[in-house]
């Protein structure tokens, strides 16, 4: 089998990676899930029903929030993925608007599916500055929150929504 | 909103959201760690092999080509485990076993390198089945004939009574007064056989499972997605005779009660650690999770209901059929709290005939889920009640005032005592909670729509439900608050030791606060200890809407303990009695003197600390409250229901956190609460057994853009509770919101509607369409 190889940007920082069955390589069945969990340590994201049904799992790949357990990594060459660790100042450490507004509202409980949501929200606003309530609650209709916090989800979404720059 | 009485406190944290959650930074940006996102060195990871057959018994195993693969450590059969290991109450069911009971059951254990290994090896696994006849039906499972699960169990009836529970021995029947006496005094009465069967899954969004490291000898470790690590640790350390388990937990993503003792993945890592001397990973996938986990009970009621012309329920005979699956995890416990909080809604009621059964069928098991058989029996009994209210033309809402349990009412509890209700009284709130929804105006009566469109095709309707639990106040538990001055300049910080996993209720920063208030010093100097059975005192965690009482009490205690040790020290320094002295600026001070004062620094000890300890007692004198008022649309074309808006509402006392509590609040719209009323309910195929709903795709869950206007209502009083007069809500906010939801649905149509859940098909049905 010939050897592939792909390269990953996540976070800003550049991976190569080997696809094969051997140790250490990306077996082509590998989900971006597995990669960014197991591999790069980044367990922010979380996998939960593994078949892209709660948005637990969400990164943002190109601009678009994207389920990464449905995501196999060997497609992701070349791509640039943005995770939840990766919203942060990475020199100051100062969280996003949106993270901020997050602790501010309360817009979580258990907080398993708050990655996710933050990330889908973030994909959102990146292109719609200004969504409504309507817009934002669309966007996250693939999220899965069954402590319900999806109220106050809406209000902090909507407060970076009416903050933004025009 | 206060109620009349109430003069609000001005605390430095509590009642405020002044603080964030401690664990509010790390959460939003992925650094919170949860179960799945923790590992140990060689850690191997479990698997499991399930029964494809409802009901089977192993006829030939042979796993030698499961073994022989590269990377495969161990393969367990139920060969290979002591049958005498038994898990459940009473203990029945071994780890492993060659009797199958649901789809699902265990059959092989593999601890491998990895999942995919693991997996691969299940495939090689070759085992024949005897089929044997099922029965999936809790009123099935009792008639004679029928096909047995257990032998300990003749006509699959359960034992009754949990020991730790009830201590005078077991209860399961409520007998009072004299209910065929009671009848004839009643001017309207229902009587029927009505369910809430469907077993709606809680389906919290990480999946259960642990890491158990086996140290030698009776020691394990264990790391589990259990909200309460105490639980798991008492549940299942029965199972391996003297068996001791050090309990720790991280973050858990979501329970709702449902993820607790996880005797099966405890159990089944601890195997495979034995086994391979190292560290078991057991974490189930979605599907297992909603397919052979715990799921809520099924509830078969025959009952009847009188009640006299006031409105107010006399007399109650009911016999109550609980499905608990196949395997019976101490439904006892929810079997006495269901009794109890049926008494709690009608309080008022002298004559009972409350007869039960557990029973075990053919299905995946049923346990714990919010609601704790309250829900499942309230969800049954308000059909009939809301039929004698009908013929008796009765307001609900002044029915449950009339009903309600209030301060002075007696009632049994689960563990088979009687108690008197204490300090409360809940009127005003269901007055306030009604006035917010405008219920006057929407109620137009029994089966009477509040709006039709112009076209006739979509009408409206309005209902209400209430609920309770006494159970707040349950279970012993104690906590310290430890003062340990810094090592560097003249000021100190607060430990406070109590067991507390954080599941979602930000309990843990609740508690902090108290502290902080009670020491008067900054909330960010205050720490709490992990969750962890090993180092912290005793604490059955944030089960039962317990936290707010019972850890408030112990805590407050510890700090209320330590302050007055911190008084002791300082009357040499200040020369004044300790009700003149206050804490201020991590030190004792002279009310009246400002220039009198000494840091606890010089109090205490140089490189020791100061340690306060606090308790808290079993109590079962508060009943909470919840009411809920909704308002249904209805298209009578397609028969599909959509909630268009709620308002929820309570008297908590003093509010401890005004955010989280609304956020309890709209938690009764999630965990197979409002919608299994509306479409959650797990589907099985009649043929084969097999449950469909067994993924998220199939099953049907409320999506984020279709959420009702929801209001909350929440008046505050004192209740004669602990040091911050509070009472703890959660559990019950959705309780009764699928009784409310029927109610809403009959009056918007002007049939009476009683399955759950009232999907399309059954709208259709009742207005005679299909
Ligand atoms: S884990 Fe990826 S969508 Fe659920
Ligand atoms: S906060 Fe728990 S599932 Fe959303």
């Amino acid at each position: 089998m010939k050897i592939q190889e792909i390269t990953l940007y996540v976070n800003g920082i550049q991976y190569e990676f080997s696809i094969g069955n051997k140790f250490g390589q990306i077996p082509p069945g590998e989900t971006l899930s597995q990669t960014l969990r197991n591999r790069l340590g980044l367990t922010g994201s979380k996998e939960a029903c593994g078949e892209g049904a709660c948005g637990c799992c969400t990164v943002i790949m190109e601009g678009d929030a994207i389920t990464s357990c449905m995501t196999l990594t060997v497609d992701c060459d070349g791509k640039h993925i943005l995770t939840i660790e990766g919203l942060a100042d990475p020199e100051t450490g100062e969280l996003s608007p949106l993270q901020q507004a997050f602790i501010d509202r309360y817009a979580f409980q258990c907080g398993f599916c708050t990655p996710g949501i933050i990330m889908t929200s973030k994909a959102l606003l990146d292109k719609n500055p200004h969504s409504t309530e309507e817009e934002i609650k669309e966007a996250l209709s693939g999220n899965f929150c069954r402590c319900i916090s999806q109220y106050h989800v809406v209000q902090a979404v909507s407060d970076v929504a009416g903050k933004a720059g025009a | 909103m206060y109620s009349d009485d109430f003069k609000p406190e001005n605390y430095r944290y509590v009642g405020k959201n002044a603080v964030p959650r401690k664990d509010a930074a790390a959460i939003v940006a992925g650094k919170a760690t949860f179960l799945d996102d923790f590992s140990l060195p060689g850690m191997l990871i479990g698997y499991t092999l399930r029964s494809p057959h409802p009901h089977a018994m192993i006829q030939s195993i042979d796993v030698d080509d499961a073994k022989k693969m590269n990377g495969v450590m161990a393969v367990l059969t139920y060969r290979d485990v002591d049958q005498e290991w038994k898990m459940g109450w009473p203990p029945q069911k071994p780890i492993l076993c060659r009797h199958l009971r649901y789809i699902g059951d265990p059959v092989a254990l593999i601890a491998a390198t990895d999942l995919e290994t693991a997996r691969a090896a299940a495939e090689k696994i070759q085992v024949e089945y005897e089929i044997l006849p099922c029965v999936t039906d809790g009123m099935e499972a009792i008639k004679d004939g029928a096909p047995q699960l257990y032998e300990e169990f003749p006509n699959n009836v359960v034992t009754p009574g949990y020991p730790p529970f009830q201590k005078d021995g077991p209860f399961w029947h409520l007998i009072k007064g004299d209910p065929e006496k009671g009848f004839e005094e009643c001017a309207y009465i229902a009587e029927d056989t009505v369910e809430f069967a469907k077993m709606p899954a809680p389906l919290a969004p990480e999946p259960p499972g642990a890491v158990v490291r086996w140290e030698g000898g009776d020691d394990f470790t264990v790391w589990g997605t259990s909200q309460s690590g105490y639980i798991l640790k008492i549940i299942n350390s029965s199972v391996i005779p003297n068996c001791n388990l050090d309990v720790h937990t991280f973050n858990v993503g979501g329970s709702y009660g449902n993820k607790q003792s996880l005797g099966y993945q405890v159990m089944s890592a601890a195997l495979l650690s034995m086994r391979t001397g190292k560290p078991v990973k057991v974490f189930q996938t979605k599907v297992e999770q909603m397919t052979a986990f715990e799921t809520r009970l099924g509830s078969q009621v025959h009952a009847k209901i009188g009640m006299d012309k006031d409105g107010v329920v006399k007399a109650v005979k009911a016999e109550w059929v609980v499905d608990t699956g196949a395997f019976c995890n101490a439904t006892q416990g929810q079997v006495g709290v269901g009794i109890g909080e049926a008494q709690l809604v009608m309080a008022k009621c002298p004559n009972w005939d409350l007869d039960t059964n557990i029973v075990v069928t053919n299905k995946q098991p049923a346990g714990i889920v919010r609601g704790y058989g309250g829900q499942e029996l309230n969800s049954c009994l308000f059909l009939l009640i809301g039929r004698t209210m009908q013929a008796g033309n009765f307001d609900p809402l002044e029915c449950y005032k009339k009903n309600y349990v209030s301060d002075g009412d007696l009632y049994t509890w689960r563990d088979g005592r009687t108690w008197q209700a204490h300090s409360i009284n809940y009127v005003k709130a269901m007055d306030a909670a009604a006035e917010k929804f405008g219920w006057k105006d929407k109620w137009k009566g029994w089966g009477v729509p509040t709006w039709v469109s112009e076209d006739g095709r979509k009408v409206r309707g309005v209902g209400c439900g209430i609920i309770g639990n006494a159970d707040i106040g349950e279970d012993n538990t104690e906590a310290y608050v430890r003062i340990v001055p810094d090592l560097v300049g003249n000021k100190a910080h607060a430990v406070l030791q109590c067991n507390v996993t954080e599941s979602g209720m930000g309990q843990r920063s609740n508690l902090v606060k108290m502290v902080a208030d009670i020491l008067n010093m900054p909330y960010e100097k205050v720490e709490i200890t992990p969750a962890d059975t090993g180092i912290n005192p005793t604490g059955f965690g944030l089960c039962g809407s317990r936290g707010t009482i019972t850890y408030g009490h112990a805590v407050s205690s510890a700090a209320e303990d330590v302050k007055k040790k911190l008084f002791d020290l300082a009357v040499p320094y200040l020369e004044v009695a300790a009700d003149a002295m206050e804490l201020r600026d991590y030190g004792v001070g002279c009310k009246a003197r400002p220039d009198k004062f000494v840091t606890w620094k010089k109090l205490i000890m140089q490189d020791l600390t100061l340690t306060g300890y606090g308790q808290h007692i079993e109590n079962f004198s508060t009943p909470n409250f919840f009411i809920v008022f909704l308002e249904v649309e209805v298209d009578k074309e397609t028969g599909r229901v959509e909630v268009k808006k709620m308002v929820g509402g309570t008297d908590a006392g003093q509010v401890i956190d005004p955010l989280m509590i609304e956020m309890q609040c709209h938690g009764g719209i999630g965990s197979a609460s409002l919608d299994t009323a509306l479409y959650e309910e797990h589907i099985i195929d009649p043929a084969t057994k097999r449950p469909l709903t067994y993924n998220m795709i199939e099953y049907k869950w409320r999506p984020f853009n279709n959420f009702p206007e929801y209001e909350t209502s929440i008046l505050e009083s004192q209740f004669d509770t602990f040091q911050f007069k509070a009472v703890g809500l959660g559990e019950i906010a959705g309780a009764a919101a699928a009784s409310a939801t029927m109610q809403a649905i009959s009056n918007a149509i002007g049939v009476s509607v009683s399955t759950y859940p009232a999907t399309p098909d059954v709208i259709l049905k009742a207005l005679g369409k299909v």
